[in-house]
């Protein structure tokens, strides 16, 4: 049942995330990221990480692919002005690097799968729920993520500010000074 | 067996975010096959906490960390990408040589 379950989820995933890189018009490739998204999170609640699985949904889904369908709006009307397409050259050199990547990591797996690195049957494990994740994430013992948690609203403060920064239209030439 | 289904899976994730990587033209499409990559990096923080992993709270509290790095990201390479259309009026980058040696 959950394999089946897992196999349908895993087809639906791998048939978005290809359509977000080939589809030639970008507002369609975000839009098809929020469905890749959606089945993530689903894979997510599969196996027992259900605090993942909804900030998945809260800050990729409503955050990151939100702004990313603002931008494709604001540089091209619905996404139709700037659809550019792949050379052949380009578009087989992708296949050849991304073939590659496969068949090395393949042959990877293989030879750790034959040396017996990695026990082949593993069972579930423990789920880890909320609270243990909240208590940890809020501890600053040596294995609390304290640190990272607070330094990561620092990193969210920089980046709002450089985005600002950066994106400001430039005063006027004749007025002068900075607004 | 469904741990090994999951990181097959994330593998081919990975490979198909490289490929959007390599053959897209827009800028934004680039990034949206990064998203592609991060996700298959998620899929595979997850697997290990469920499955055979020392430590399952950590495997599920790495990916909000991985959020929030591109949501920090996104920001700003969208602040970069809107000043950029702002100049040069298109988004190819195979046109936009500003920055070529």
């Amino acid at each position: 049942m959950h394999e089946v379950a897992l196999i349908v989820l895993s087809g639906l995933l791998l048939l978005f995330s290809l359509a977000v890189v080939v589809a030639p018009n970008i507002l369609h490739a975000a839009i098809a990221l929020i469905a890749s998204f959606l089945v993530t999170s689903a894979i997510y609640l599969q196996n027992g990480a259900e605090f993942a699985a909804l900030a998945q949904i809260m800050i990729y889904i409503g955050g990151i692919v939100i702004f990313m369908v603002i931008t494709v709006l604001l540089t091209s009307r619905l996404g139709e002005e700037n659809i550019y397409f792949t050379p052949t050259w380009q578009r087989l050199t992708g296949v050849g690097v991304s073939a590659a990547l496969l068949l090395v990591s393949f042959l990877i797996a293989a030879r750790v799968y034959r040396a017996r690195l990695v026990p082949t049957t593993i069972g579930p494990g423990a789920i880890a729920d909320l609270d243990a994740i909240g208590l940890r994430l809020l501890r600053s013992d040596s294995e609390g993520l304290a640190l990272p948690f607070e330094l990561i609203s620092v990193l969210l403060l920089i980046s709002l500010i450089g985005a600002i920064v950066i994106a400001r239209k430039e005063p006027a030439a004749g007025k002068g000074g900075a607004s | 067996m469904m741990a090994a289904h999951l990181l097959a899976l994330s593998l081919l994730l990975l490979v198909v975010g490289i490929y959007g990587v390599l053959t897209r033209r827009n800028i934004i499409g680039i990034l949206l096959a990064v998203e592609v990559i991060l996700n298959a990096a998620n899929l595979n923080f997850i697997t290990f906490a469920r499955w055979g992993g020392a430590d399952p709270v950590a495997g599920s509290v790495f990916p909000v960390f991985v959020m929030a790095v591109s949501a920090c990201e996104m920001a700003v390479a969208l602040a970069i990408i809107i000043a950029l259309f702002r100049q040069k009026n298109n988004l190819d980058v195979n046109r936009l040589r500003g920055l070529n040696g």
